[in-house]
């Protein structure tokens, strides 16, 4: 075990959490990154990281809680042993962080300040101004320099991961790496292959993820073998603000700090925001969610959004998605809080948004899918057996997936600054994991395997390379990009139709075709990134034809995923006994639906277009209820839920927790 | 507004190849920065005067001037060109925009230069807070509000290399931190759990390279994208090693 | 890159070197430079308060230390900041004419100005100083004090030019030199003090700009008496004002300067 190494792909919050916690346990690892690993897509997160703390159990929180907001606005698809675990890790992770010198926010005792984020009630988020993401990163990103310093962690920037080296058996020694400048391609044999590597934004044009999210790396291993699930789950942000190269996310904690969404109740009303008086404005989230308010979960807000302007007509800009976010109103200090954002929105739009409320638009932002992964359940604490070789397992031998790479701790949606938890939560905790599932290697190592194995592999990828690098068809993959990101953006993200969709596989598999006919600008041996964007386009095709099926193929409305054909009607009756048999109508289609489509979408590879699998989802702690954010009747559709699973052992037996 | 928009770009193919330029002409866009000229020229790759070239190679990754990425000499001026503005630029310079690596780093092609040095900069400075472990320890100590304030803002810096760019006493010549790696030393110095091994800091702060290279230009301060406050971080830098200079000779 | 590991003294010492070229420049050549040009501007009080003025100055000549004094005091740490000061030029790359801040001009005016002022200080040294007497200088005769001043001054059209651009540049460096090394030294590190800070500097610079300025015209435009007696023969009538036994403690001492620096650059 000595000399075994681990080679993790990505170096954001995952990547980093999980190689300081094998630095530190003493396994040596190789991080391999496209950028700088201070540069990773992790310091786009602004918001702040989610735990349980001591103000929130003042008021009755507790892990289980927190369990139950994560699982309940997921819209129960995601399997709840590992969520119970993270959200056990929460607030310890957070100390962590804190001893590292992450700046967190302080009160004025000197105690973590926190804010309230969307699908909760409670102040859960811990946060450093609105820059969260880059102060967590820095404080990891800085203590892997420390190992690194140390010689226990070898850094690989500039690389590009082009797949792993698998044996004859099919079992993960090792990954093909390419560097961005040389264009060198080197083999660096390891037994553990740990994908790091973030979400796909990509896949759809411009989305507010880093030029680096193209999920290319995801797309390789899944290529050999890694199952991709719940693919169609992609979180479109409600609030981000437009622009020409990408979309630029304006923080949930805007609205955790009290701004709040409105839109003028008179279409087409050109006045100044400013000078439109209260009145006439329509605060449509508060108005509708008056639990929630303007901080529902992200899936419903951003539904909303399209309501009010394609349904009622009241856009602030005509044919698009945009409503005012207010947060003129609120008192200087809290503003001071808000800096981080308020400043990208005045460098980008040139307005204070101090002063005029802000325009703002929805935009893709976050993979809920990604890569399958296992685990194994504690059947004591409901939670997970640590240092079991299953937990974040994929279904290859060796590869694990970690952080928004992983498909497993968000569900149908995932709740804002749980993400930063998941992330750094994955990476800390697979650790134990992959040590062991070295020291458990009975077949010999990496370093036993022939040189050939290695040779063959960097071979095979330099001839792809070569292959490509000598492309001269007639089709631009820039182009190419443009007409993937248009017809997905448009088709598969708030509102989606099997219609449209159909077209939408159809145009992906033109695409996959044309993609045969690609002519590069630059067939250079250096630098070349014409060749890496390229390259990355063909794993962005696979993706999205992923995400697409994958959407075609599941009918029903769940979280981030709406059919509105397949919407069960909410009951609208006035008269309370027929409200009451609607709500059973109601309860009863809701359970038909789960029992044919609560289940992960796992798409396995093949040449001809993903196979389809599904699979049941671990409900074994939260019983599964309806999702009754702002319906009509919501109260009287719990109860007959209730009545109606009273008996059902199987289905909604809650767990006692600590 | 000008419908069209000129860019000329220094060219440069590899590290020792000679460097040249290169005008591109780009439909102009309400809300263009100069990431998304630089995309554009990537799609379609073709002089003003009609000749095939490659895509321009550069550096960009977060484009919400958070990540450090896309550091670039723009209208002869160090800045991140995600949040150059072409609006903004037309007005400094209504005929031209230019875009040029920047000098103070060896250029790998085009746009993109090795900004290692930097890096390698935190580490002669042990810029991380040494742990005993990753184990859970309970709450950490309490930290005063007004000493969240101090560190936020330098913990902003996202090492884009903008400071060291117009600072005047990095170059190849000396080994001089710059104004970057100085201040997040003096983070580290200043956070509870941090200034356990402030010693350490202080003496790298000491050596040749260290903060008595600092020529009190302060450029770095004014072309810094995330107003890090970089002239504090060097002031505290003098503080720390003069008081320790007299301490550690008190003590001997 | 990273940590140099060398056991060159120098490179050991580093920090201790630049921190003693700041304080040099600051004490004791900043505190000559000052009782210099205030003694001077008495001139404008007449002959006689800055023949009081010169007089007192030469109480040490006549208690035989003012050799050692100049010497030790000024000439050492002078040459000393001088010289490494110029190395520490050397290592610097420009950026003003692209990054145009206030700092960044300080900056570049800091060290062309130091350089005008070491070479100023050179020409005062030959015009005034006895030392000059070798290259046919040093008017200057500290018992008619105000007369020779003014008449060396008053040789050629050239000296008034050359004083004004010699002490201003004299005067900007070290007033700007005061305010860089309250950062240096760590003393001003908020934006405010290092502002307020500043106006200090730049008022206590105008005054001593003032006082240099008027010394100045006071010298070119004092009336000379006609029934001078030649400078040199005073000089040596002096007591311990031998000028031969003045000239071998001043070599004495130059070698002992080359030592040093031989020792520092190595």
């Amino acid at each position: 075990m000595a000399d075994q190494k681990v080679v993790v792909i990505g170096g954001g919050l995952a990547g980093l959490a999980c190689s300081m916690q094998l630095a530190e346990s003493g396994t040596k690892v190789q991080l391999v990154s496209l950028v700088p690993v201070k540069r990773s897509h992790s310091v786009c997160a602004q918001g702040g990281i989610n735990a349980v703390n001591d103000s929130t159990r003042k008021e009755g929180d507790s892990e289980y809680l927190h369990l139950d907001d994560t699982v309940y606005g997921g819209d129960f698809l995601a399997n709840q042993p590992p969520i119970k675990e993270m959200c056990d890790w929460g607030p310890g992770i957070i100390d962590l962080l804190d001893r590292m010198g992450v700046p967190f926010n302080r009160t004025v005792e000197g105690h973590r300040d926190q804010r309230r984020f969307g699908g909760t009630m409670f102040k859960r988020t811990a946060f450093a101004g609105a820059t969260t993401g880059q102060q967590l990163i820095y404080a990891l990103d800085e203590q892997v320099r420390f190992w690194e310093s140390k010689g226990s962690i070898e850094k690989f920037e500039y690389y590009d991961f082009l797949g792993p080296v698998l044996d004859d058996k099919g079992v993960c020694r090792g990954a093909v790496i390419q560097n961005l400048f040389d264009m060198q391609v080197r083999t660096l044999p390891a037994d553990v292959l740990v994908l790091a590597t973030g979400g796909c934004g990509l896949v759809f044009g411009r989305s507010t993820m880093s030029m680096v999210c193209s999920g290319s790396a995801c797309a390789r291993v899944h290529r050999a073998g890694v199952g991709y699930a719940n693919g169609e789950f992609i979180q479109v942000h409600p609030t981000a603000i437009p622009g020409t190269d990408k979309l630029r996310l304006m923080s949930e904690s805007a609205r955790g700090e009290g701004g709040r969404v409105w839109v003028p109740k008179k279409p087409g009303d050109d006045r100044d925001p400013v000078n439109i008086p209260t009145d006439e404005r329509y605060y449509f989230l508060e108005e509708r969610y008056p639990k929630y308010g303007n901080l529902v979960p992200r899936d419903i807000a951003t539904r909303e959004i399209f309501s009010v302007c394609v349904e009622q007509g009241l856009s602030v800009e005509q044919d698009k998605l945009c409503v005012y976010l207010d947060v003129s109103e609120l008192p200087p200090t809290t503003l001071h809080k808000l800096d981080g954002i308020l400043e990208i929105y005045e460098k980008f739009q040139g307005v204070n948004p101090r002063e005029v409320p802000m325009k703002i638009f929805p935009a893709v932002h976050y993979s809920m899918g990604g890569l399958w992964v296992d685990f194994e359940k504690n059947e004591q604490t409901g939670g997970l057996v640590k240092g079991s070789v299953r937990n974040q397992h994929t279904s290859v031998p060796g590869i694990f997936a970690i952080g928004e790479a992983d498909y497993q701790y968000h569900g149908a949606n995932r709740l804002g600054a749980n993400s930063l938890l998941s992330c750094i939560f994955t990476g800390m905790f697979v650790a134990p994991s992959l040590r062991n599932y070295l020291a458990g290697l009975s077949e010999g190592t990496a370093a036993d395997q022939p040189a050939s194995l290695y040779e063959k592999a960097a071979a095979d990828h330099m001839a792809e390379h070569e292959a490509l690098r000598n492309m001269s068809g007639p089709e631009n993959p820039y182009h190419l990009h443009n007409e993937l990101g248009d017809v997905m953006t448009r088709n598969c993200t708030v509102i989606r139709h099997n219609q449209p969709l159909t077209e939408t596989v159809e145009k992906i598999i033109e695409l996959i075709d044309r993609y045969k006919s690609i002519g590069l600008a630059d067939q250079g041996g250096w630098t070349n990134q014409n060749l890496i964007f390229a390259r990355s386009l063909a794993d962005m095709l696979l993706l999205a034809r992923n995400i697409a099926q994958g959407a075609l193929q599941r009918d029903e409305c769940r979280g981030a995923h709406e059919k509105p054909d397949f919407r069960i009607p909410a009951p609208d009756a006035d008269s309370p006994a027929e409200l009451h048999k609607q709500a059973k109508e109601w309860c009863k289609a809701f359970k038909t639906k789960n029992d044919k489509w609560l289940k992960t979408t796992v798409a396995e590879y093949s040449a001809d277009g993903p196979k389809m699998k599904y699979e049941p989802v671990d409900l074994s702690l939260v019983p599964v209820r309806p999702r009754t954010y702002g319906l009509k009747g919501a109260e009287v559709i719990e109860q007959v839920w209730q009545e109606m699973t009273a008996g059902d052992a199987d289905s909604s037996k809650p767990v006692a927790t600590k | 507004m000008a419908s069209t928009i000129h860019i000329q770009v220094k060219r440069q193919d590899g590290p020792d190849k000679s460097a040249r330029f290169e005008t591109f002409d780009i439909d102009y866009e309400p809300g263009m920065n100069c990431t998304t000229l630089l995309q554009r020229i990537a799609a379609t790759p073709v002089t003003t005067d009609g000749k095939q070239t490659s895509p321009v190679a550069y550096d960009a990754c977060c484009l919400e001037e958070i990540c450090g990425a896309c550091t670039m000499v723009v209208n002869g001026k160090v800045r991140q060109a995600c949040t150059a503005l072409v609006d903004d630029l037309i007005k400094e310079s209504p005929d031209l925009i230019t875009l040029a690596p920047m000098t103070k780093f060896s250029t790998v092609r085009d746009l993109v230069v090795d900004r290692r040095r930097m890096f390698e900069s935190l580490k002669r400075v042990s810029a991380w807070v040494e742990l005993d472990d990753y184990s859970d320890r309970g709450a950490s100590a309490l930290v005063r509000p007004e000493d969240q304030e101090e560190a936020y803002p330098m913990s902003r810096c996202m090492t884009c290399g903008c400071c060291v760019e117009a600072c005047p006493q990095f170059n190849e010549k000396s080994d001089f931190l710059g104004p970057q790696a100085i201040t997040q030393a003096i983070m580290f110095n200043e956070h509870p759990v941090g200034g356990m091994t402030a010693t350490k800091r202080l003496t790298a702060l000491m050596e040749p390279g260290g903060i008595a290279d600092c020529g009190n230009a302060q450029a770095c301060v004014e072309v810094c994208p995330k107003e890090v406050p970089l002239l504090r971080g060097l002031a505290k830098a003098g503080r720390q090693t003069t008081l320790h200079a007299i301490k550690s000779f008190l003590s001997k | 890159m990273g940590g140099p590991e060398t056991s060159d003294w120098t490179q050991r010492h580093y920090f201790l070197l630049r921190r003693l070229h700041s304080l040099l420049g600051l004490v004791p050549v900043g505190v000559f430079v000052v009782l210099h040009l205030t003694i001077n501007s008495t001139i404008l009080f007449g002959g006689d308060a800055f023949q009081t003025g010169v007089d007192q100055i030469h109480l040490l000549g006549k208690l035989g230390i003012l050799v050692p004094v100049e010497v030790v005091g000024i000439f050492l740490p002078l040459f000393f900041h001088a010289l490494f000061g110029v190395m520490i030029w050397m290592g610097s790359t420009p950026t003003v004419a692209t990054y145009r801040y206030g700092g960044n001009f300080r900056y570049t005016l800091q060290r062309i100005s130091g350089l005008i002022a070491f070479v100023f200080i050179m020409v005062h040294l030959w015009h005034m100083h006895w030392l000059g007497e070798p290259l046919g200088g040093a008017f200057f005769d500290p018992h008619h004090a105000a007369d020779s001043a003014a008449s060396a001054m008053q040789r050629s059209v050239i000296y008034g030019p050359i004083y004004v651009v010699g002490v201003l540049s004299t005067v900007f460096h070290l007033s700007n030199g005061i305010w860089t090394s309250l950062i240096t030294w760590g003393i001003t590190v908020g934006k405010q003090s290092q502002r307020t800070a500043g106006w200090a500097c730049a008022a206590f610079g105008i005054v001593l700009a003032l006082a240099g300025l008027g010394a100045i015209r006071g010298f070119m435009t004092l009336t000379l008496e006609e029934d001078q007696p030649p400078a040199r023969e005073v000089e040596v009538s002096l007591p311990g004002g031998d000028s031969n036994d003045a000239l071998a403690s001043l070599t004495n001492n130059l070698d002992i300067i080359d030592e040093q620096t031989e020792k520092i650059h190595g």
